[in-house]
C-alpha cells in the first residue's frame, strides 16, 4: 500500500511540500567507517523487521509444507496441508465468503464516504464538527464497538428491533441468520471506517482548484454536471488509494468479525472469512501447517491486489494542474 | 485566462443564475442538507450513548428497556464490578487495563525511539547498503498483519515467550517500516544548513537528534506516537494469540473472552461497561489530538 504513495507528494506541518521522493543508486556511501557510524541507529530496526517480518513471511511458505501442533518438533508434510485446506478445511468456501464480504462492504462504503466528503465540502456552519464526529469510530477499539454493535442487533430485545417494533416491522433475526449475518457485519465495518475513507475524498476534493468549478459555473455547467465532469475525474487516483488500501483491509477482517461473531464464523459456516479460518485452525485446532498454508493463500489474493495497484498507479494518466 | 475576467464574469453569472430562485427554495436546501447531516451524526453518536446508558442499567433491564431510555437510577456498581472481581463470571478488567497500558506504552515508546533512529540514519546519514535495507522495509509494508501470524507466533513459541508481555509488545517496539517511512520524509526535510552549524558547533550525531532533530520534528513524533499508541490499545488478533491467561489479557482481549465465553449475551452491562472502559482513553485521544490524527491520515494518501 504505502510502496505506492512513496513516490507521491507529501505535507508536513511545518515542513513545507516534499520533495517527489527517489532513491539515489548507492555508490560511494563512505565505506566501513560510514557503516560503523550508522549501524547503533539502524541495528534496532533492523533485527525487529528481519525477525518479526522478513523471517516470518519466509518461515510461513516453509511452515506450510510441515506439520506441527504447537509443540515438539516440526515434521514434513509435502502438499498435505494444501490438499486438507481445500478438502477439510473450506478453503474455498471461506474465500468465497471473503469475497462476499468485499462486495457488501467495498461499493456501499466507497460512495457513502464520497457522498459526505461531497456533502461536507462547503464553506457551511459545522462542517469541522461533522468532519471529525465521523471519524470518531475510526479510532474507537474494534472489539469494544463489535460488542455494542452485537447488544444493539439482538433480535427482538436489541435497539434496532425495538426501533422497528416502533414502526410495526418485525426485523430479521440479524446475526443469528445467515442470510444477515454478513450483511451485519459489513454494516458494522462501514460505520468503523466511513469517516476514515471521507477524509480522503475530502482532502481529494480540497486539493481541486477553485477556478476548474468558477469556470464551469460562468459556462453554466449546473452543480451535478460540475460532480461527474470535473470532481470525478480529478479523484481518479484519490478513488484508487481508497479503493485499493479498502480492498486489502476487508480481505483481513477479524476484529468486529471475531466478536459479532462469537468467534465462530455462524451460523454455520456463513461469516468464515479466511482470517478467522486462519486463527481456528491454527491456535483453535493446532493444525498450524494448515493455517500457514491457508495464511500463504490470503498472501497471494493480497498481493494480487496490491501488485495491481502498483501497476495501476505506474500506468495512470496524471492530472497536472496548477492552483 | 486573465483573473480579471473571472472576477468580473462570475458576479453577473451568478446573478443571472440565482435571482429567478425563490429564497424560499434556498432555505429548504439548507434545511434538507443539515437534516441529512443530522440523521448521519445520530448514527455516529448513537452506539456511545446507547453503551454508555445500558452500562449504568441493572442487568434485568439492558434488553427490556430500550437503549435510548436513560437509566432512572444509574447502577455505578456495573463499573466498580466490571473494575474489580465480578463474583459471577471471573473477571477483572483492572488487571486488563493495567496490561493493556504497560504493553501499549513499551510499544509507543519502543516503536517512537527506535523508528527515529532509523529514520535518522536513512535521511541524514550515507553507508553501504542503505537504499537496500530501506527498500526491504518498504517491500514488508505490503506483509498483511495476519498472514503472519501464524510464523510469529511459532517463533515466539522456540523462543518461549508465549504469554508473556515481552511477546506482546515486541513485534511492534523496535521501529515499525511505515512509521520509520513516515519519520524519515520529514528529517529529509531539515535543512542541511542548521545540522551543518549544529555539527561546526561540536554536536555529534546524538547531540544533533537531541538538539536540532527532535524540536523540530515535534509534530511527527507525537503524529508517530499517536499512531503507535491506538494501534497498540485497539490490538487484538496478536494478543488473542500470544496470551492464553486471565492475567495476561489486555483489554481487547478480555473483553472477547467475557463476550464469547460460556453465557454469550449475559451480563451485557457489565460487558457494556467494560467496553466504555476501554473506548474512553481513546475518545480522549481523539478529542485532544484530532488534528494530529487526520494530518496522519492525510498523509498516508500522500496529500
Amino acid at each position: 500500500m504505502a510502496v505506492a504513495t512513496a513516490g507521491v507528494e507529501g505535507r508536513l506541518e511545518g515542513g513545507g511540500a516534499l520533495r517527489p521522493d527517489r532513491l539515489r543508486p548507492s555508490n560511494g556511501n563512505g565505506g566501513l567507517r560510514a557503516f560503523a557510524r550508522a549501524f547503533p541507529f539502524v541495528l534496532p530496526s533492523f533485527v525487529g523487521v528481519t525477525v518479526f517480518l522478513v523471517v516470518p513471511v519466509i518461515f510461513v511458505f516453509v511452515l506450510s509444507f510441515l506439520n506441527w501442533s504447537g509443540a515438539g518438533p516440526f515434521s514434513w508434510a509435502g502438499v498435505q496441508n494444501w490438499v486438507n485446506i481445500f478438502k477439510y478445511d473450506g478453503a474455498a468456501h471461506s474465500l468465497g465468503v471473503t469475497a462476499y464480504y468485499v462486495l457488501l462492504n467495498i461499493p456501499l462504503q466507497t460512495v457513502l464516504a464520497l457522498g459526505l466528503a461531497v456533502m461536507l465540502n462547503r464553506k457551511r456552519r459545522g462542517m469541522g464538527f461533522y468532519r471529525v464526529l465521523f471519524l470518531a469510530p475510526y479510532l474507537s477499539t474494534p472489539v469494544a464497538m463489535g460488542i455494542i454493535w452485537f447488544w444493539v442487533f439482538q433480535p427482538q430485545n436489541g435497539a434496532i428491533d425495538h426501533f422497528l417494533g416502533l414502526v410495526g416491522i418485525t426485523g430479521p433475526n440479524w446475526l443469528n441468520s445467515s442470510l444477515w449475518a454478513m450483511p451485519v457485519v459489513a454494516a458494522v465495518n462501514i460505520w468503523q471506517y466511513l469517516g476514515f475513507n471521507m477524509l480522503f475524498f475530502f482532502a481529494g476534493l480540497q486539493s481541486i482548484p477553485r477556478s476548474l468549478y468558477e469556470a464551469a459555473e460562468i459556462d453554466g455547467a449546473s452543480k451535478w454536471r460540475q460532480f461527474w465532469r470535473i470532481s470525478l475525474p480529478l479523484l481518479n487516483p484519490t478513488m484508487l488509494f481508497v479503493l485499493v488500501t479498502d480492498v486489502i483491509g476487508s480481505f483481513q477482517v477479524f476484529d468486529t468479525l471475531y466478536v459479532l461473531t462469537g468467534g465462530s464464523g455462524g451460523p454455520g459456516d456463513s461469516t468464515k472469512v479466511i482470517s478467522l479460518q486462519i486463527y481456528n485452525v491454527g491456535f483453535v485446532g493446532t493444525r498450524y501447517g494448515e493455517a500457514a498454508a491457508l495464511s500463504v493463500l490470503l498472501f497471494a489474493v493480497v498481493l494480487l491486489f496490491s501488485v495491481g495497484q502498483f501497476m495501476f498507479f505506474r500506468n495512470r494518466t496524471t492530472y497536472e494542474y496548477s492552483a | 485566462m486573465s483573473t480579471i475576467a473571472v472576477e468580473a464574469a462570475v458576479p453577473s453569472a451568478t446573478m443571472a443564475s440565482r435571482a429567478p430562485r425563490s429564497r424560499s427554495l434556498h432555505w429548504a436546501k439548507l434545511v434538507l442538507f443539515y437534516l441529512v447531516l443530522s440523521v448521519f451524526g445520530a448514527l455516529f453518536i448513537a452506539p456511545y450513548v446507547f453503551a454508555l446508558f445500558g452500562s449504568l442499567k441493572p442487568e434485568s433491564q439492558i434488553y427490556t428497556v430500550p437503549a435510548w431510555v436513560p437509566p432512572v437510577h444509574p447502577a455505578w456498581v456495573n463499573y466498580s464490578n466490571t473494575w474489580g472481581n465480578f463474583s459471577q463470571v471471573q473477571t477483572e478488567f483492572s488487571t486488563y487495563f493495567y496490561n493493556t497500558l504497560l504493553v501499549t506504552s513499551a510499544l509507543t515508546v519502543g516503536q517512537v525511539f527506535f523508528s527515529m533512529l532509523a529514520a535518522y540514519a536513512f535521511a541524514r546519514m550515507k553507508f553501504p547498503g542503505r537504499d537496500a535495507i530501506f527498500w526491504l522495509y518498504l517491500m514488508t509494508l505490503m506483509v498483511p498483519n495476519i498472514v503472519t501470524i501464524i510464523p510469529l507466533y511459532t517463533i515466539m513459541d522456540k523462543l518461549h515467550l508465549v504469554n508473556t508481555y515481552w511477546a506482546m509488545f515486541l513485534p511492534y517496539a523496535l521501529g515499525t517500516p511505515y512509521t520509520i517511512f513516515l519519520m524519515r520524509q520529514f528529517f529529509r526535510n531539515i535543512p542541511q544548513e542548521v545540522i551543518d552549524a549544529a555539527k561546526i558547533d561540536g554536536l555529534g550525531d546524538i547531540g544533533v537528534l537531541r538538539r536540532v532533530i527532535i524540536p523540530l520534528a515535534r509534530p511527527v513524533l507525537i503524529t508517530a506516537g499517536l499512531i503507535a499508541f491506538v494501534f497498540g490499545w485497539n490490538n487484538f488478533l496478536w494478543p488473542l494469540v500470544v496470551s492464553n491467561s486471565q492475567s495476561h489479557f489486555v483489554l481487547t482481549t478480555g473483553l472477547a473472552n467475557f463476550s464469547t465465553g460460556p453465557g454469550t449475551g449475559a451480563y451485557l452491562n457489565i460487558l457494556l461497561a467494560g467496553s466504555m472502559i476501554t473506548l474512553l482513553p481513546m475518545i480522549v485521544i481523539f478529542i485532544v489530538f484530532n488534528r494530529y490524527i487526520i494530518r496522519s491520515i492525510q498523509l498516508t494518501s500522500g496529500r
